[in-house]
């Protein structure tokens, strides 16, 4: 009762007493503010993740057949499926190489464009752009690079003499994953060496000018003064890649389908095809599938933010 | 000291060549395969395969209005407008409120509502796209163009809130103790004070909004069935499937597909550039 009492007393508050303090508003105020992202975001956010929950302990085939099985889908995924472990192990490769490019690229784009070299401006400018491309964009023009007869890369191998290394990059089940990565890095590596650049420029100059005087190497001043003041840019930027990574879909979806054999699978692609193109037409499967994962997912980000950032915390 | 400066300039010279070096090539890289494909989108299959990596001489202008005209390129750009422009209009609307009452408010149950729409941040798109389908399929918003604006709308709340709430909590609270004085309505406060002084964060979440959806493919393609419904991204991964040997065609999708963001790009490039990091760099 005491709750409905404060609530009455809130909507019916005197104008006079809400004009007193601007941090107040009451309550019809505050709903008129929220509801209208809050409706949309729980019918259509919170709402899915709860229900992908839900499936995940149950057989959904169409026409509203819905069968509890308790833990069957996750038993079968851990023990039964060798395609999923395949999918794991993909992604598990793909996001510990790029995430690394990822950083280690970013801050060396960073430097370069950081000590000014000629035309530093535009060379942001034009490093950015395929940041902006969509996935599919960029998995078309990489497709054509990576063409056997006319794409770009052989023709450049034939050019430089090294004809001998002309491959099927992405039909060949060892090439096929890290052609894949290439092009995600080549979309990528601009955002990483932008955060890098503004966190650069944020350094006090004093610092790195003090360094100049001791007549430090550029080595020594990259790994003694600028890697450990952009310690939190580089954990954010290897956490938010991690989790970029470990949800890869477009792409590889993009450029192979996951082929050939499986090779370029990824637990993402995987979760759509259970989904969409499989047989089975069950969507509790994936969606098991989905919840395992994100679990992974939250224990890696849990345990790198536990290792890594020390003194800061996640701030939201 | 005089005459060390130039020396050192001449080793630091030296020093530099392979780092220009790197430069340049990392430049043809990024640089070389899109001007490639805008060449390409100028030239015609047949001169394409007789030389891939010829100049556009002359150049086929006519092919954009093939495809335009020609193929269902037109449908696809006017879908992905429609759908962009709405999605981005109503999440911008909706983040700046929701923004704006978390930054100026205290009340009870803010730091919930805080956590739960920046929750959004870290869900994977994998977790809520299969419910979403059935989800859809009962709202018979399933293949249309409104069940995917209301999807946009809802997986981009968490970042338009995340960036617009931190830069509205930083606008002094004077100004709206003043204007509460003056007898603003709180209606009136979010719309003449927080948005106005507010505006450069909304630009940038609406330019950082912008790209991400005009390029989203997943949600899309798991979505949208009907031809006459797909999205650019959707189309251009449809004509090139089912068109594999008409190079020269898909080459004048893509870019038709990358002009609008190329033409913001090139006179807003800073504030994009801020937009894609803002998450990031905070």
């Amino acid at each position: 009762m005491r709750i409905f009492d404060r609530l009455y007393r809130r909507v019916t508050r005197s104008s006079a007493e809400a004009t007193i303090d601007a941090r107040r508003a009451t309550l019809a105020i505050l709903i008129a503010f929220l509801a209208p992202a809050l409706l949309i975001y729980a019918g259509f956010t919170i709402y899915p993740v709860v229900r992908t929950f839900y499936n995940a302990f149950h057989t959904i085939k169409p026409q509203g057949v819905v069968e509890f099985v308790g833990l069957d889908n996750f038993r079968a995924l851990v023990f039964a499926d060798s395609t999923f472990w395949k999918a794991v192990a993909n992604t598990a490769w793909f996001t510990i190489v790029a995430t690394i490019v990822d950083v280690v690229g970013g801050l060396l784009l960073a430097l370069c464009l950081f000590v000014r070299v000629p035309l530093a401006p535009v060379l942001r400018v034009v490093w950015f752009t395929p940041v902006l491309m969509s996935y599919v964009v960029v998995g078309i023009i990489w497709v054509w690079m990576y063409d056997y007869d006319w794409g770009l890369v052989n023709a450049t191998l034939r050019w430089l003499g090294l004809g001998a290394f002309e491959q099927s990059w992405l039909g060949h089940p060892s090439t096929a994953l890290w052609s894949v990565l290439v092009a995600h890095e080549w979309k990528w590596l601009g955002f990483n060496m932008i955060v890098f650049l503004a966190a650069l420029h944020a350094l006090p100059a004093e610092v790195l000018g003090a360094a100049e005087l001791d007549n430090c190497g550029w080595f020594a001043k990259l790994v003694h003064i600028i890697v450990p003041m952009l310690r939190t840019t580089i954990v954010n930027l290897t956490v938010l890649s991690f989790i970029g990574k470990m949800m890869v879909f477009d792409l590889v979806w993009v450029m192979t389908g996951g082929g050939p054999l499986w090779s370029s699978e990824t637990v993402s692609t995987y979760v759509y095809k259970r989904a969409f193109e499989w047989n089975t037409f069950d969507l509790g499967y994936p969606s098991a599938i989905a919840v395992l994962w994100f679990a992974i997912i939250l224990l890696f980000v849990a345990l790198m933010t536990r290792l890594l950032r020390q003194r800061d915390r996640i701030e939201f | 000291m005089a005459n060390s400066l130039p020396m050192r300039s001449g080793f630091a010279q030296l020093r530099r060549a392979p780092l220009v070096l790197f430069v340049a090539v990392y430049t043809v890289v990024t640089g070389g395969p899109l001007l490639w494909v805008a060449m390409m989108s100028l030239r015609t299959t047949a001169e394409i395969f007789k030389n891939p990596y010829g100049f556009p001489a002359p150049a086929h202008w006519e092919k954009f209005v093939d495809a335009w005209t020609k193929s269902n390129y037109a449908t696809y750009f006017w879908n992905s407008t429609i759908v962009v422009l709405i999605a981005v209009a109503l999440v911008t609307a909706v983040g700046a409120m929701v923004a704006h009452c978390l930054a100026r408010y205290s009340f009870r149950g803010n730091r919930l509502v805080r956590f739960a729409i920046l929750t959004g941040l870290v869900l994977p798109p994998q977790l809520v796209i299969l419910a979403l389908f059935q989800i859809l399929l009962d709202l018979n918003l399933y293949n249309t163009l409104t069940g995917l604006i209301l999807v946009y709308v809802a997986t981009h709340i968490a970042m338009t809130v995340y960036v617009l709430e931190g830069f509205f909590a930083q606008i002094p609270q004077d100004l709206f103790d003043a204007a509460r004085m003056d007898g603003y309505s709180d209606f009136e406060i979010f719309w003449r004070v927080t948005v106005p002084i507010g505006a450069p964060a909304i630009f940038t979440t609406v330019t950082l909004n912008f790209i991400v959806l005009w390029n989203e493919f997943l949600f899309a393609v798991v979505l949208l069935t009907d031809d006459n419904k797909r999205t650019l991204p959707l189309g251009i991964m449809h004509f090139t499937g089912s068109h594999q040997l008409d190079v020269g065609m898909a080459a004048t999708g893509l870019m038709i597909a990358m002009l609008p963001v190329i033409v913001v790009y090139a006179f807003f490039s800073d504030t994009m550039i801020k937009g894609m990091t803002a998450g990031a760099v905070r």
